[in-house]
């Protein structure tokens, strides 16, 4: 279980101080697929770095009983400057994982070839998802926290992502911000609906699907 | 105690792999390698040696004038590297910080510790160098170079500790850096002996800790010849606090780091 309570984040806007977040309450159960629903800018992405660890907010509490991924966008948690397989490198050792078995699984999942010997930098937004995936799938956490990249890429990398993740990993928890909709529908079974700051929590997607199309 | 072990078991791991990734970024992996860390300090220290050499003959307070240069530049070179490596680290390594086993603290030390084995190979080599052409004497006292270079090196960590959050909260330090640096040529005890010093004056140089470190590694090499001058204490009394105040500035500044 991860409890985020009473979550507020702000960040310098010239003198002052715009507050993204004003007070988020949520809690993401062993095995819960919650969605982030809000318009660009809502604080989708700063929220998932406050589950995340990767910021910390400005007052509230995260409480965490099961382990969770780092947040899994195209860019943030691999070096630009190093090649895939150095990024592989350094992740199965920062959490301690084998590199024999987590370079197998990157190549086979990432299917890049010769690219993983590229700087990540050279990287479409399409290769860099994957190789993100990748890392991530390998480690293997209690909850993914996953921020926008969800079924981007090619039909292939889709359908790959899909069974990986929802059918290999039906039991994980997972927090999803995404637009697409549809998949959310399809995914997950609660919805957190950020708008202004404030967020509320609906049991019934479809719901927050509505409203959100609403805004 | 078990949790105790865990921890250290992923200090220990961070920190190697944070060393490993940060030599990749910095040397790679063509020709030398990761051996160029030592080559910035050796060229420097040789080369300011023999620039005084030619300038001021071959002996400077009764012993081997480059001997003595290197003896006193290497550190001060390292203080340098070490300071100017800290200065945005943070913000430089942002993407780091998605992985939460991972401190900021373990920034700075993973940085500091590859400048000291950097400088104290270079360290090594140059005096081996020296000594095969007779220019560097077999140390007095290997202890006290040691403890020399580890008052040395802690006053450089408690000092970086500091630079580093504080550079985070104010672009405007970062360009008063290069210029602090090199108004510590004077105080860091590199070109001169305190024992040669007026009374005066040399109460003065002795307000600065790594005054006290540098005689010591001078005295370790030399011997009491060089008429050495310090204290353990005080050293101490300045970098201890030093570390306190830098860790409580971490602490702040990663409360408050934006990451992209």
């Amino acid at each position: 279980m991860i409890v985020c309570q009473d979550i507020r984040k702000s960040y310098r806007a010239g003198h002052g101080r715009h507050e993204v977040l004003k007070g988020i309450n949520l809690t993401i159960n062993k095995g819960e697929r919650v969605a982030l629903l809000g318009r660009n800018g809502a604080g989708k992405s700063t929220l998932i770095k406050q589950i995340g660890g990767v910021e910390m907010p400005d007052s509230g509490r995260i409480i965490r009983q099961m382990t969770s991924s780092w947040p899994i966008g195209f860019s943030g948690g691999f070096q630009g400057s190093l090649t895939g397989y150095d990024n592989a490198r350094f992740i199965a050792r920062i959490y301690g994982r084998s590199y024999a078995e987590m370079r197998e699984f990157v190549e086979d999942f990432t299917e890049l070839g010769g690219s993983l010997k590229m700087p990540v930098k050279t990287y479409s937004s399409g290769m860099r998802a994957r190789l993100a995936f990748a890392l991530s799938l390998a480690i293997e956490f209690d909850c993914y926290l996953i921020d926008e990249v969800i079924l981007v890429g090619d039909q292939n990398f889709q359908r790959k992502c899909h069974e990986q993740l929802f059918e290999k990993r039906a039991d994980r928890a997972m927090v999803i911000a995404s637009h697409d909709v549809h998949t959310i529908r399809n995914i997950c079974n609660r919805a957190l609906l950020i708008h202004n700051g404030e967020g509320a929590v609906y049991d019934d997607v479809a719901e927050a699907i509505n409203l959100y199309e609403a805004l | 105690m078990a949790s105790l072990s865990k921890g250290w078991d992923i200090q220990t791991r961070v920190i190697g792999a944070l060393m490993l990734r940060e030599l990749t970024t910095r040397f790679g992996r063509e020709n030398i390698g990761f051996l160029w860390i030592m080559a910035e300090p050796l060229l420097f220290a040789v080369l300011v040696g023999l620039l005084w050499r030619v300038m001021k003959g071959p002996l400077e307070y009764g012993v081997d004038i480059v001997a003595f240069v290197v003896s006193g530049y290497i550190p001060l070179v390292l203080f340098r590297s070490v300071i100017m490596r800290a200065v945005n680290s943070f913000t430089a390594n942002g993407s780091l910080m998605y992985h939460r086993q991972i401190k900021v603290l373990d920034l700075i030390l993973v940085r500091f510790i590859i400048e000291l084995i950097g400088h104290m190979m270079a360290y090594l080599a140059i005096a081996t160098a020296l000594r095969a052409f007779g220019m560097f004497p077999w140390p007095h006292d290997i202890g006290f170079l040691m403890l020399g270079w580890g008052y040395f090196s802690l006053f450089t960590l408690s000092v970086a500790l500091i630079v580093a959050p504080l550079s985070e909260m104010s672009d405007i330090l970062e360009k008063f850096i290069p210029v602090t640096t090199y108004l510590m040529v004077p105080f860091s005890g590199t070109f001169f002996l305190v024992g040669v010093l007026s009374p005066e004056a040399a109460n003065v140089v002795l307000y600065s800790p790594p005054v006290h470190a540098m005689e010591m590694m001078r005295f370790g090499v030399f011997g009491p010849a060089i008429d050495p001058h310090y204290d353990f204490i005080y050293p101490l009394e300045f970098s201890l606090p030093c570390v306190a105040i830098g860790l409580f500035l971490c602490r702040v500044v990663r409360r408050r780091l934006v990451v992209e």
